[in-house]
């Protein structure tokens, strides 16, 4: 424990000072705070636009982060042989694994709460300038609640690139997996439905088995995707709230049991 | 007899699937005695550092055993007993030198005050001092190797397995190394390093291991190597030569 709070504390400090998080960080800022003009050229419902572009912004930068910083901390990590470092003492890959993944989910915290509340300035302003556009069931509440969603999703994408790193021998390979992942649990929500509900689907019309068991295996990552409810204020109860975080949390502690089963059968020559 | 720090039996390893098949060591054995510095030479791509990260367990063999002060690779944790420069260190960039070894220090189990005190002299030590709060990142190649140096030692381990610790090191560096790797014999340590400098190696070790193309060639003490007005240079080409040699009849 006291091994993954030190590998947590070190990911987080490289991440910290890195000039890549504070570009997309700084970006993302200027983008959510981008709202206040951006709505305005929208003649209808100012609201939900702004609610909905401010988690959008965060949702991307969050996935720049993992892509270009978290993904480039591993991969330097295993090919340039810093990993030596790390497990020429007695640190165990469990430690290591989860230590690296707590630094970055961090970094993802961290980044999430600094665009939170810069997204939340932005709305405020235009929901206090146009108040005829506050969506009825606007809640800041269910804002948070979304917020903790994304972030939540974003760790499940992290995870899934800790898995295909352990998998594969090149980052790069890791890289398009965990792209490919991620697309693929983006949209399995939608593909499921393509599927049920049109006849003509294609070569994968009658194929719902195979669709539900992909779906089954890849995380479905829509479900962490609450900006409609939270732009449109619809009903988000706690019951479906913490049945995301169970499912979120499950996936993610599976995916490093795996990730660390794979890790340790690697031969680690950089 | 007395157990030996570092025990080799029969390694083999070998890179790539079938037909890319590339054996890198082949039956390699020696024993590194207790307190003793023991020198590790061979051409480039001999598998001196192979050999070293399969010790550390970085890397699988194909068969063979190992052992540390009498532990046996995978049987028990040995690796606190170890302290370990990579051939080329590298580190997290945006930390500094100082939290570098703190993160080292305590990952093997130190508490904040001792690695504290331990990172400040080994820096002192090592001419690093006036970098002590300097991102590693902006470290010249001589400095990230003073600081894996330090990185090896902060634990204070009674074996130290060190891959070319005087590389990329100017002459005043070279010296340092020399007496610290003389100081730590001194202390009673292991000293297990390997290095192309041979006159290095004569001037500090016990006994020495020569492998060519993952075999050994000679293992024992270093006067035994060096006969009567020749010098561990000639020597040394002479036995790879010879192996050449042999190896190009056979063909
Ligand atoms: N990851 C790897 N995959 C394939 N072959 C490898 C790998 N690592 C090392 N080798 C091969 O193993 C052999 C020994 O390499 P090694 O790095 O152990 O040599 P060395 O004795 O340390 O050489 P040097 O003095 O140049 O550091 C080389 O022929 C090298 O090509
Ligand atoms: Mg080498």
């Amino acid at each position: 424990m006291r091994n993954v709070k030190i590998l947590g504390f070190a990911t987080f400090i490289e991440g910290g000072r890195h000039k890549a998080l504070w570009t997309i960080v700084a970006f993302s800022v200027l983008l959510t705070l981008g709202n206040i003009v951006f709505t305005t050229m929208f003649s209808w419902d100012l609201g939900k636009v702004a609610i909905e572009f401010g988690l959008s912004a965060i949702s991307f930068s969050g996935l720049l982060l993992i892509f270009f910083l978290g993904l480039k901390i591993m991969a330097d990590d295993l090919e340039r042989g810093r990993i030596y470092m790390i497990l020429s003492r007695p640190v165990s890959i469990s430690e290591y694994m989860v230590g690296k993944f707590l630094g970055l989910a961090l970094i993802l915290l961290f980044a999430t709460v600094i665009l939170g509340i810069s997204a939340a300035i932005s709305m405020s302003f235009v929901l206090a300038e146009y108040p005829g556009f506050v969506p009825p069931g606007f809640s800041w509440q269910i804002y948070l609640m979304a917020l903790t969603c994304q972030w939540l999703g974003l760790l499940v994408v992290l995870a899934i690139c800790f898995f295909w790193f352990s998998f594969s021998s090149h980052s790069f390979v890791a890289l398009i997996f965990s792209a490919c992942s991620y697309l693929l649990g983006q949209n399995m929500e939608t593909l499921r439905y393509v599927i049920e509900k049109n006849p003509q689907a294609g070569f994968l019309t009658g194929q719902e088995w195979l669709v539900r068991l992909v779906s089954w295996i890849f995380p479905n990552l829509s479900l962490f995707d609450k900006k409609t409810v939270a732009a449109y204020g619809l009903a988000f109860s706690w019951f479906e709230f913490s049945l995301i975080v169970v499912y979120g949390c499950s996936y993610i502690g599976l995916l490093l049991f795996f990730s660390v089963l794979l890790f340790k059968r690697k031969e680690l020559a950089a | 007899m007395m157990i030996s720090s570092l025990l080799c039996n029969d390694l083999c390893k070998s890179f790539g699937k079938k037909r890319t098949k590339k054996q890198v060591l082949k039956d390699l054995s020696f024993s590194v005695a207790k307190e003793e510095v023991f020198g590790f030479l061979g051409p480039n791509g001999a598998g001196k550092s192979t050999t070293i990260k399969i010790i550390l367990g970085f890397l699988r063999p194909d068969s063979g055993s190992i052992e540390v002060s009498g532990i046996g690779a995978g049987l028990g944790e040995y690796r606190h007993l170890i302290g370990y420069l990579p051939e080329l260190p590298f580190f997290y960039n945006h930390l500094t030198a100082l939290e570098t070894l703190m993160m080292s220090g305590k990952l093997s189990g130190m508490k904040q005050k001792e690695v504290k005190d331990s990172a400040a002299h080994l820096l002192e030590r090592l001419t690093l001092s006036h970098a002590t709060g300097q991102k590693v990142g902006g470290f010249s190649k001589g400095m990230k190797q003073r600081l894996g140096l330090a990185n090896a030692l902060i634990h204070d381990p009674p074996i130290l397995i060190l891959d070319e610790p005087m590389s990329g090191l100017d002459p005043l560096g070279r010296y340092q190394v020399k007496q610290l790797i003389r100081d730590l014999k001194a202390e009673g340590k292991t000293v297990f390093f390997s290095s192309h400098i041979l006159s290095d190696i004569e001037e500090l070790c016990d006994r020495i291991a020569i492998i060519h193309t993952g075999e050994l060639l000679y293992s024992g003490s270093v006067v035994d190597f060096v006969a009567e007005n020749q010098n561990l240079e000639d020597n040394f080409i002479d036995i790879i030569r010879q192996k050449d040699e042999a190896c190009c009849v056979d063909a």
